[in-house]
């Protein structure tokens, strides 16, 4: 597994974090009824963007989320992050891929209450071989990235929602994961909190790399992305082309299929 | 931050919770040692018994008696090697409260057949020369500080003398020590022809007889005959193997010891409900937290492992505190209860099965929250579709 990098990272293997939804079908039973989310949906995100995601609710953008994490699989369809194929991995390889691949930040933070600001960030490092030293500096690291080093030592009932949502991120950039899966971040926050956070997302995926999806139902939000997919337009479309992605870069995974 | 920091702070994040389960199986396993410890004197009582002795009783009762010329005709069977009789005085020290195991018995015979009773030979011949004069344990003599010589009165709530009293005079004749000094009976013991000439009803009468049957006879042969000697008389008796005696004579405590072990299952059952149910509620607080941790790439196993551990923590301290506190107990009581149970001890292999107990309840108070975090849908619990 990797782990934080001090310096930002340029250079990005544009095939290696290619995220690319194919032939998705969605959909979930409640009661008797079975409720369809997604019918043949196709979506292909490029290694390094920072996507938004918007629409109004009900379309299934956090069920894409999800997918794309891991969270979720499709009732059929691919799922694809770079070169691995997701959706059928066992449950215990999907836990390990996503510990090393994916860092995730949720409208509510749940960070952990027992554990200082260091510590929820020092969570996902327990799964590495680093010894307590090195998850220290690490963390360290990760928080004086979004701006809480000040804050290392306090648990969170002792922070605001925005400095919650910081230590949030820390926690999800501290493995150095290529991908940043966000479900409405700024969600629980006010405009100047939400701007900061943004700003950090911003910077994460100018300066370091990190591709970046981000579902909002903030128009504000979403002018801090590179790209941004109205899911109901999207849809409507019925094409799904429009996809940042040439017909060429998404070959190989049509190739391969 | 280590799994093992995080189980100890996820333990004491509610504190009042978390004391009060822990203090419901310091109760569970105080009783569970407690029991242990009375279950081990009353089996010490069988283990020690020999397997030649038969005991004889009345047929309908231990209480009722026997005639004391039973011995002879006893002793004339084929297969008996000897026999002897015994009649039960109880009696206590001064107060109800020092209450004593003291028997009469046939001085000529008694010690021939229970030789764990280990007299120096002058005491015992002083003592069978002496009609009033006791044998007593050493820890009797330690106890009230009785040496040989000393003149000692004893009373007894059942036996009255001829005068109408229920004071007896005895003088210290002999003190013996125990072969098996795993356990200590602290009996009492005095001429059987004083008591019979001395008591004002019952006379050549004896509450039961004890008998030493040949190492090459069979003893279930052996009782049949003895009883079927007796069948048509005015008393006709039980025999059967001392072991098989003692277990009916303290059938008084191992019934009670059967409700107290039905009981303790039944508090044992609540209280791992109890620590289940908290451990459930534990779980279903930490449910937001349990799907991010999924998320961000801890096992079901791992996350199970950390419910295991905590409900272990809970049980182990207070397993560790119950056991102890027990075992403090005991030690004191053992004192008090040493006249008529004695024995009580905590054997070893008990803290064994305290340690098994502890490792299994934790699994099974695992169990639910296990099903939970194994089924839990991390989409669906972390946030609702959009």
């Amino acid at each position: 597994m990797s782990t934080l990098s001090t310096s930002p990272k340029k250079a990005v293997d544009k095939k290696m974090n290619n995220i690319i939804l194919k032939d998705i079908n969605k959909s979930y039973s409640k009661g008797d009824n079975t409720v369809v989310v997604h019918d043949k949906f196709n979506l292909a995100i490029k290694s390094g963007d920072f996507v938004a995601i918007m629409g109004p609710s009900g379309l299934g953008k956090s069920t894409l989320l999800h997918l794309m994490g891991g969270l979720d699989r499709p009732t059929s369809g691919h799922v694809k992050i770079g070169e691995q194929r997701i959706d059928d991995l066992s449950e215990s390889k999907l836990t390990r891929w996503r510990a090393e691949n994916i860092g995730f930040i949720f409208q509510s933070h749940h960070l952990l209450p027992v554990l200082s600001a260091q510590g929820n960030v020092e969570l996902p490092l327990s799964l590495t071989p680093l010894n307590k030293k090195q998850r220290q500096q690490h963390a360290a690291t990760a928080l004086a990235l979004v701006g809480m080093a000040e804050r290392a030592h306090h648990f969170p009932k002792e922070l605001s929602g925005g400095q919650e949502q910081r230590v949030a991120i820390a926690r999800a950039i501290v493995s150095d994961p290529q991908i940043l899966l966000c479900d409405e971040p700024t969600g629980n926050l006010d405009r100047k909190t939400a701007d900061e956070i943004l700003a950090l997302l911003k910077k994460l995926n100018r300066d370091f790399g990190k591709t970046i999806v981000m579902v909002t139902h903030d128009n504000k939000a979403a002018e801090y992305a590179s790209r941004v997919i109205n899911l109901e337009e999207y849809i409507a479309s019925g094409i799904e082309a429009n996809s940042a992605q040439s017909p060429q870069e998404q070959q190989p995974f049509l190739v391969e299929e | 931050m280590n799994l093992i920091e995080l189980v100890f702070r996820n333990s004491f994040r509610k504190k009042t919770r978390f004391v009060l389960t822990c203090l419901s199986v310091v109760v569970a396993f105080f009783l569970l040692t407690t029991l242990a410890g009375i279950d081990h004197a009353l089996n010490a009582s069988v283990s020690n018994s020999n397997q030649y002795r038969l005991m004889t009783s009345h047929k309908i009762s231990i209480t009722r008696s026997l005639p004391i010329n039973y011995q002879q005709k006893i002793k004339a069977l084929a297969g008996v090697a000897d026999a002897t009789y015994v009649s039960w005085f109880g009696g206590y020290f001064q107060n109800e409260k020092n209450q004593l195991a003291v028997m009469a018995v046939d001085h000529n015979s008694y010690f021939d057949i229970f030789d764990e009773y280990q007299i120096p030979t002058e005491q015992l011949t002083s003592w069978k020369n002496t009609r009033t004069g006791l044998v007593i344990s050493q820890s009797i003599a330690d106890k009230y500080d009785w040496q040989i010589g000393d003149k000692v009165p004893l009373s007894s709530s059942i036996w009255m003398d001829k005068s109408g009293s229920f004071n007896w005079e005895f003088i210290v004749s002999a003190i013996y020590q125990q072969r098996d000094n795993t356990t200590d009976s602290k009996r009492i013991f005095f001429q059987h022809l004083y008591f019979d000439k001395a008591r004002a009803y019952a006379r050549n009468m004896t509450s039961w007889l004890s008998t030493q049957i040949k190492i090459d006879a069979d003893d279930e042969q052996v009782s049949k005959a003895i009883d079927k000697l007796f069948t048509n008389s005015d008393a006709a008796t039980r025999t059967t193997t001392e072991q098989v005696f003692i277990k009916e004579q303290a059938q008084q405590f191992v019934d009670m010891a059967m409700v107290i072990k039905v009981v303790l299952i039944a508090v044992f059952f609540t209280l791992l409900l109890i620590v289940c149910n908290t451990m459930i509620q534990v779980n279903r607080e930490r449910l937001n937290e349990t799907a991010m941790m999924k998320a961000i790439g801890f096992s079901s196993l791992s996350l199970v492992k950390q419910v295991y551990l905590e409900s272990l923590l809970m049980l182990a301290l207070g397993a560790i505190f119950g056991s102890l506190l027990a075992t403090l107990t005991l030690s004191q009581v053992q004192q008090q209860f040493a006249d008529f149970l004695p024995g009580i001890a905590i054997d070893p292999s008990h803290y064994l099965t305290v340690l098994y107990l502890v490792i299994g309840a934790a699994g099974l108070c695992s169990l639910f929250p296990a099903i939970t975090i194994k089924k839990l849908i991390i989409s669906e619990t972390l946030g609702a579709r959009a």
